[in-house]
């Protein structure tokens, strides 16, 4: 911890020591004795509109004002086995982040820290749950197919309904299960909603999550496949004609995405939007980007077949 | 005459610059760097708008913690930048291309590496633009690292050295005040956007930092929602350091 102490103050000193040297040469008032002289923190771009960013606004509730928030957290607590607090605290968050409202309930322990918490929605539906202890170590470790009954207990206990056969994988990070049911509605994908489930390797629950984004309706004339194809390959090209980039088709599939402004920044503070059915059109560029882009992905309106957001994998 | 003059000028602004930046020099300094040049319409066909979304949203919240926010968006995001300034920092966030290399003695051995910006009008080229963890490890001279944050591909798998970089074990139970965040595969921009907004959000939600790194860490996990390019690459962030650690700077 001493030598810490020590780099820490050495690193302020020569931070402190580099800014005023950098200072003085600016201001004309010393001289370098060489160009290798001013190194130190760069200050480029330092303003106040750095420090001002999204907020979470909260507001206490109490079970005399929500009963129904507790009733729901202390099922939901019971069913996925989470840890008991020595009291709760609930809150009504407006998350400027997400722009979203909920409920959150959070089991808190002796020592004030949160052991667990879970969130509802404006209707009283969980969409989250996690429990905050330490992961266990792995010396017992379940099966695949065990993960998956639990994960289905868990959600039964605590009055959800997953529908349809869920996927489950290993958790590369902890060892544990990841079970997860993916949302379709007519037949379609919606684009990372899902009812998902962790699970410690050991079998406990850690994590649930249920997303559920609203859905616009179905268009009346839906865009066909080559259509859709014959909409991207003109929105490629004139992407090839601005960056002298090209790209390849890869895969095209339709499936419920929200519309974003990954390609339009006059969209970036635009309210969020339903889901819209769309082509979702995977390409890869060739060339120099191919270096660091691994993938673009287009979503086409299904309706109207016009580019209403996408993606990047860098 | 004038020369006295000159020198009593030159020794009256090194005082006043000195007490004007002291309070800043001894702050703990961050240092956010995105690169945007290399996703930009000259190298895509389109702007794409995720660096600077990131970069701001890194900005605000490293500021809330307690960091003195440094760093660039775009050009001045050089690998000499970087590797000039990072001795210096307590945070450190990047968000650009990231992948782990195979280091120059060959495979198996690895050296993970990240992008600095190519500057306006060029695109990156991983030859030139390439910052090393090797090169990182060097710079940092042995200091130790409060948050790291490597908002790019690959660099929170088990191969990577980038941890290693900043003297961070990979380990999830240091019992010193650090914590690095990093994805363990290829992931879409907006996943990693989503997870970031929620990440720092249920950390900075109490202004007390009575909420550790994390806790912070396990919420954003918790929501779900998170798209992934295909299922080799499942949406998969990771972590190592001190579980209880608050982020605080120092």
């Amino acid at each position: 911890m001493q030598s810490r102490k020590s780099i820490s103050a050495t690193r302020s000193l020569l931070a402190a020591a580099a800014i005023v040297l950098g200072l003085a040469i600016s201001s004309g008032s010393l001289t370098a004795a060489s160009s290798q002289v001013s190194v130190g923190p760069d200050q480029v771009g330092v303003d106040a509109a750095r420090v001002v960013g999204p907020v979470q606004n909260e507001v206490v509730i109490t079970t005399d004002d929500h009963p129904q928030v507790f009733v729901g957290a202390d099922k939901a607590r019971d069913g996925f086995g989470f840890p008991v607090g020595v009291k709760k605290v609930g809150r009504h968050i407006h998350d400027a982040f997400e722009n979203s409202d909920y409920d959150e309930v959070s089991e808190v322990a002796s020592n004030g820290q949160p052991l667990a918490l879970t969130q509802f929605d404006g209707s009283g539906r969980l969409t989250t749950a996690v429990r905050f202890d330490a992961t266990p170590s792995l010396a017992v470790r379940i099966t695949g197919d065990a993960a998956t009954k639990t994960a289905q207990r868990g959600l039964a206990a605590s009055g959800l309904t997953a529908i349809g056969q869920p996927r489950t994988d290993s958790n590369s990070v902890d060892g544990g299960w990841d079970v997860h049911w993916a949302r379709a509605v007519e037949g379609f994908t919606v684009r990372g909603d899902e009812t998902r489930v962790h699970l410690w390797a050991n079998g406990r629950i850690q994590t649930v999550a249920r997303v559920e984004h609203q859905l616009a309706t179905t268009p009346a004339r839906r865009l066909s496949q080559p259509d859709a194809r014959n909409v991207v390959t003109k929105q490629l090209d004139q992407w090839s004609g601005k960056g002298g980039v090209r790209y390849t088709v890869t895969d095209m599939n339709l499936e419920w995405v929200g519309p974003n402004a990954a390609f339009d920044a006059s969209k970036l503070n635009a309210a969020p939007a339903p889901y819209r059915l769309s082509w979702v059109v995977n390409v890869k560029p060739t060339g120099e980007a191919a270096d660091y882009i691994r993938l673009i992905t287009l979503y086409v309106d299904a309706g109207s077949g016009t580019v209403i957001g996408g993606d990047v994998v860098e | 005459m004038k020369r006295a003059e000159t020198w009593l000028v030159s020794i009256l602004l090194v005082v006043s610059t000195l007490g004007a930046t002291a309070q800043g020099a001894f702050a703990y300094t961050g240092h956010v760097w995105s690169n945007s040049d290399a996703f930009k319409a000259t190298c895509l066909g389109f702007n794409d708008t995720y660096p600077q979304a990131m970069y701001s949203l890194a900005q605000s919240q490293l500021a809330l913690l307690g960091y003195l926010p440094y760093g660039a968006l775009g050009a001045s995001f050089t690998k000499s930048a970087f590797l000039n300034n990072v001795f210096y920092d307590y945070a450190v966030y990047a968000h650009t291309h990231g992948d782990n290399y195979w280091a120059a003695s060959g495979s198996p051995n690895v050296d993970s590496g990240i992008l600095q910006d190519p500057g306006v009008g060029k695109c990156n080229s991983s030859s030139r633009d390439m910052i090393r963890s090797s090169s990182i490890k060097a710079a940092t001279m042995g200091t130790l690292y409060n948050l790291v944050v490597m908002s790019t591909c690959k660099l929170g798998a088990s191969n990577s050295t980038m941890p290693g970089a900043f003297q961070i074990e990979k380990t999830k139970s240091s019992t010193e005040r650090k914590f690095y965040l990093g994805y363990t595969y290829l992931t879409y921009d907006s996943s990693a956007y989503r997870f970031e907004r929620a990440f720092w959000s249920y950390l900075n939600g109490d202004p007390n930092h009575t909420r550790t790194v994390y806790q912070a860490f396990m919420y954003a996990q918790s929501i779900g929602g998170y798209a992934s390019p295909d299922s080799a690459n499942p949406f998969q962030p990771n972590w190592w350091g001190n579980p209880n650690y608050n982020g605080t700077p120092g």
